[in-house]
C-alpha cells in the first residue's frame, strides 16, 4: 500500500524528475520500435515468403538472435561505442542514441522472426489466392499487409513491450545518468540497489501504467482497423 | 492441350507425384480422384504454377486460374467488394444470384460460413476468363444443394468458354455430374484413367478396385 501512495504522490502533481524519466523510456523506446520495426517487418516479409539456399540456416541464426541476453548486447554495442572502439570518435556512449542502437540490436531479431513466421504460415492462403487469380506481386504484397495487419501490428507492440521492459543493454551503453540518459526501468534497479523497495515499487506501477495506456490505445487502434 | 511427361515432384526424400505421361485435351474436364495425400493438389499446383514440379516436362499454354481448397476470400470486405474487384467477365452480381450469394451482398465475408465461402470463392474465380480452370476440392464444405449450385456454375462456364477444367475431389456426385473424365490417383501414381462410368465400372487395378467400391452410389 506504501508503494501505491508513493505512486500517487509521484504523479499527482506530478514530480518533475519522474516526468523527464518518463520522457527519455518513451523516446527511446519509440525510437527503436520504429527502427527495429523499419529494419524488420520488410526483412521478415521477404524470408516468409521467399525460398532460397540458406533459408533454414537464416531462421535459426535469427531464433538465436531472439534469445540474445540484453546485457551481451550491451556489452557488443559498448565495446564498439566506447573511447577506444571502432566508433569512439563518435562520443556516443551514455547517451540515448547508443541506447536506441543496443534496443534496436535487441529487438530487431525478435520483429524478423515474428513477420517472418507470420508470413510463412498465416499468408500462405492468401498467397496461394491471389496467385491463383492471377494478381501481380504487388498486388499478392499489399493484400498480405492488409489482411495481416492486426498480428502485424501485435509484432509492433510486442517489440515495443520489449524495448520499454529492457535494463541490461541501457544501463550498461546508457550508464542511468541522472536528467540524461535514466529509464523507468534503471530507475528501479538504483531504487532496489540503495533499499528504497517501496520507492521502486512505486516506480514500477507508474512504468505498469504506461505499458497499459499504451497497450489499450494500440487495441483501440487495431479494434478499428478490423472493424474497418 | 497439357502435355505431361515423367513429371516427379519430391518433399525431402518422400516421393508426392510420379506421372509417365499424362495428355489432357483442350476442352477436356477431367476429375482427379484418390485418398488423402495421393498427390491430386500437388499436381493442380504444377499445374497452376503454385509449386514447380522437381523433375519432367510439363507443356501447357494460355491463361490459368486456380481455386485452392481454402481459398482465402480476403475477409475484411464485404461480399459485394470482393466480387467487383477485378471481375472481368460478366457482372459479377449475377454470379452471386447464381450461386445464391446475392442477398449476402453486403455482408463482410468474415461472417459467411464455410459453405457460402467456397461459393464466394467459385464466384471470384468465374468472374474471370481463362483457358485451363483449376479447382481443388470445389465442393468440399458446401451442403447438398450448395454442391448443386456448384456443379451448374462450373458446367455453365466451362460450356460458355470452352476452357478446360480440372478438378481434384472427393465426391462422387462431382465427379460423375460435372467431369467427363476420371483420373484416380494412388500415392502420386495414376491408378486408372478414363471416363468416370467406365473407370469405376473397370479401375484396372485391386486398389484402384477397393477405392472405386466406395464411390458406387
Amino acid at each position: 500500500m506504501e508503494s501505491f501512495r508513493q505512486a500517487f504522490e509521484l504523479l499527482f502533481p506530478p514530480d518533475k524528475e519522474l516526468l523527464q524519466i518518463i520522457g527519455v523510456t518513451l523516446r527511446m523506446s519509440f525510437f527503436s520500435t520504429l527502427i527495429s520495426c523499419l529494419i524488420g517487418l520488410p526483412l521478415g516479409a521477404l524470408i516468409g515468403s521467399k525460398s532460397f539456399r540458406g533459408k533454414s540456416f537464416i531462421k535459426k541464426l535469427i531464433h538465436t538472435l531472439m534469445g540474445l541476453p540484453p546485457v551481451v548486447a550491451g556489452l557488443i554495442v559498448y565495446s564498439l561505442f566506447t573511447h577506444y572502439g571502432p566508433f569512439g570518435k563518435l562520443n556516443m556512449l551514455f547517451t540515448v542514441r547508443v541506447m536506441v542502437i543496443a534496443q534496436v540490436m535487441l529487438i530487431t531479431p525478435v520483429v524478423i522472426g515474428l513477420t517472418s513466421s507470420f508470413i510463412e504460415s498465416a499468408s500462405k492462403p492468401v498467397i496461394e489466392t491471389a496467385r491463383g487469380l492471377g494478381f501481380s506481386g504487388l498486388k499478392t504484397a499489399r493484400l498480405c499487409i492488409g489482411e495481416g495487419r492486426s498480428s502485424l501490428f501485435s509484432v509492433v507492440l510486442n517489440a515495443f513491450g520489449r524495448s520499454i521492459a529492457e535494463v541490461g543493454a541501457v544501463s550498461i551503453v546508457g550508464g542511468n545518468i541522472q536528467w540524461k540518459t535514466r529509464v523507468m526501468t534503471t530507475a528501479i534497479m538504483l531504487e532496489t540497489n540503495k533499499g528504497k523497495f517501496s520507492f521502486a515499487l512505486a516506480l514500477g506501477i507508474i512504468l505498469l501504467i504506461i505499458a497499459f495506456i499504451v497497450n489499450a490505445l494500440a487495441s483501440f487502434i487495431v479494434k478499428e482497423v478490423r472493424d474497418d | 492441350m497439357i502435355e505431361i511427361k515423367n513429371l516427379k515432384k519430391y518433399y525431402g526424400e518422400r516421393t508426392v507425384l510420379d506421372i509417365p505421361e499424362l495428355i489432357i485435351k483442350d476442352g477436356e474436364m477431367p476429375a482427379l480422384a484418390g485418398a488423402n495425400g495421393s498427390g491430386k493438389t500437388t499436381l493442380l499446383k504444377i499445374l497452376g504454377g503454385i509449386i514447380k514440379a522437381s523433375e519432367g516436362n510439363l507443356s501447357l499454354t494460355g491463361n490459368i486460374l486456380y481455386m485452392p481448397q481454402n481459398s482465402y476470400a480476403f475477409r475484411g470486405d464485404t461480399v459485394r467488394n470482393i466480387m467487383i474487384s477485378g471481375a472481368d467477365r460478366k457482372s459479377a452480381l449475377e454470379l452471386l444470384e447464381k450461386l445464391e450469394l446475392s442477398h449476402l451482398a453486403d455482408k463482410k465475408a468474415k461472417s459467411l460460413s464455410g459453405g457460402e465461402l467456397q461459393r464466394l470463392s467459385l464466384c471470384r474465380v468465374l468472374s474471370k476468363k481463362c483457358d485451363l480452370l483449376l479447382l481443388d476440392e470445389p465442393t468440399s464444405a458446401c451442403d447438398a444443394k450448395g454442391a448443386e449450385l456448384v456443379i451448374n456454375a462450373i458446367r455453365e462456364y466451362r460450356n460458355e468458354c470452352g476452357c478446360t477444367v480440372i478438378m481434384s475431389t472427393h465426391s462422387p456426385m462431382l465427379a460423375l455430374n460435372a467431369s467427363d473424365r476420371l483420373i484416380i490417383l494412388n500415392a502420386g501414381k495414376i491408378e486408372s484413367d478414363g471416363s468416370p462410368g467406365e473407370t469405376l465400372a473397370n479401375p484396372g487395378s485391386q486398389w484402384a478396385e477397393s477405392f472405386a467400391a466406395g464411390w458406387k452410389i
